[in-house]
């Protein structure tokens, strides 16, 4: 963008790019640059935040897990689950706030997905957890302090 | 600095702003960018899971968009016919097919699958890169060169319709990696350097993997290599958009992002692998690359690659 280019003397169409393609360039730069600029999102159009929050070494978070009829704690293997239920972190932050009724919903859905694989699933558990990343046992980190906050017995397998 | 001049100046900005945008272009190089994006496209759509999402309990849906119109991921007849029609439309517009209707096609039908993919809670921006490239190209002669249209109706050469197209592409590339590094700076500013932030990202990173990342906990371990890294990343984001301005400075920028995209997929094990690719796509000149190792002795003289088009 340093100066617009010369004029192409071999150039066989020394036509302006129409009017039309002007305005469809303009209104769609400028909307890719309010959302860029604002950081809002309207998607496609996006505010590109990629890792854009400073970490701290104490990271809060959640842990959901199920509990066996020994009452063995196992985490839900969202990894492994199908790509449908791989927003965990985001419902998990949100779960406090949704109503008794889709709690509820939500651990019976977690519950039939590890019941597919094999699972045994009596009790589903949420607690909030704060890892200190920068604790170190050997090339893992130190376990997370834990405080459970829900509990819910989604029943058995239909 | 007079009041009048501020004004004036950003006027003549402007002006050499759109006389860039809008130069004439060769439609080769508006080819090869239509080829790149619609292949990328096409082994997006090919590889997705698609059909998975749409068996999604709906009480986890998390909608983004215009899928907020829906209470629950489309069905999987739903997504089964996008699906095959973008996919179909997709390969179609890569070879260049009637190309003004696939590409738009194509476009529109993988638009709710992609979407899908984002509606878990989090935005997936590996793909939004490439969706927000080919908006230009829709109502752009993308299958003038390089394409089974060129048999039918072959072209002249270089024109204004085969420039903006490209151009604002490159904008696009470039804007993305420049907002991603604003945004760091404002929401977490200096600290994204000069804190922790990077060791205990690449920490958590590891935690989470089934086994030790062990080029994760390389970098974690040593605190002045991830601020070099971290001040790196923020240096390359911010000073992407340079190469609008000086295209030789596309050979330390785009590698730069490559070689950014491959270390976060080497210690986070996160596949940033589309949007590597449509930097290449986008502002390597690949005509020019082509004269270069297959020369004809006809048209321009090579030119730099990856570079602005020759001028």
């Amino acid at each position: 963008m340093e100066r617009p280019p010369a004029p192409d003397r071999t150039d066989p169409d020394p036509a302006p790019a129409p009017r039309w393609a002007r305005w469809y360039v303009g209104v769609y730069l400028a909307l890719f640059l309010v959302c860029g600029v604002a950081g809002f999102e309207a998607w496609p159009l996006t505010g590109w935040r990629l890792f854009a929050d400073a970490r701290q070494a104490r990271q809060p978070g959640f842990q959901a897990v199920t509990v066996d009829g020994q009452g063995h704690e196992t985490p839900i293997p969202f990894r492994d689950l199908p790509a449908g239920y791989r927003g965990d972190v985001q419902i998990l932050k949100g779960f406090a706030a949704l109503p008794p009724a889709r709690q509820a919903a939500v651990c019976r859905a977690w519950a039939e997905a590890v019941r597919d694989r094999g699972g045994e699933v009596a009790e589903v558990r949420i607690y909030q957890t704060v890892t200190d990343v920068s604790r170190r046992v050997g090339d893992r980190g130190a376990p997370p302090e834990r405080t459970l906050r829900f509990t819910c017995r989604p029943g058995s397998a239909p | 600095m007079s009041t009048t001049g501020r004004p004036r100046r950003a006027r003549a900005a402007l002006r050499r702003a759109e006389a860039w945008l809008f130069a004439t272009g060769d439609p080769r190089r508006l080819a090869a960018v239509r080829i790149g994006l619609c292949g990328l496209l096409a082994i997006r759509l090919a590889r997705g899971a698609y059909a998975e999402l749409a068996t999604q309990p709906p009480v986890l849906y998390r909608p983004i968009s215009f899928l907020r119109l829906l209470d629950r991921m489309p069905s999987p007849e739903t997504v089964a016919v996008l699906q095959a029609l973008a996919l179909g439309a997709a390969v179609l517009a890569c070879v260049g097919l009637l190309t003004r209707f696939t590409l738009p096609l194509a476009w529109l039908a993988a638009l709710p699958l992609v979407a899908m993919t984002s509606s878990l809670g989090k935005v997936v921006h590996n793909d939004v890169l490439l969706l927000l490239c080919l908006v230009p190209l829709l109502p752009s002669p993308a299958g003038t060169a390089w394409s089974l249209d060129a048999r039918l109706r072959p072209y002249a050469g270089r024109g204004s319709a085969y420039g903006w197209p490209v151009r604002t592409a490159m904008v696009v590339v470039a804007g993305a990696y420049f907002f991603s590094g604003l945004a760091k700076l404002l929401h977490a500013g200096p600290a994204w350097v000069t804190s922790g932030n990077l060791r205990w990202v690449l920490y958590a990173a590891s935690d989470t993997q089934p086994d030790p990342n062990s080029f994760a906990l390389f970098v974690a371990d040593r605190p002045f290599l991830a601020q070099l890294i971290a001040a790196a990343t923020l240096l390359v984001e911010l000073g992407f958009p340079l190469v609008l301005w000086r295209p030789r400075l596309a050979w330390v920028f785009v590698p730069a992002v490559v070689a950014m995209h491959a270390g976060i997929g080497l210690t986070m094990h996160l596949d940033y692998s589309v949007m590597a690719a449509v930097v290449l796509v986008v502002l390597v000149d690949w005509p020019a690359l082509a004269d270069r190792l297959f020369p004809t002795g006809q048209g321009d003289a090579p030119g730099p690659v990856p570079a602005e088009e020759r001028r």
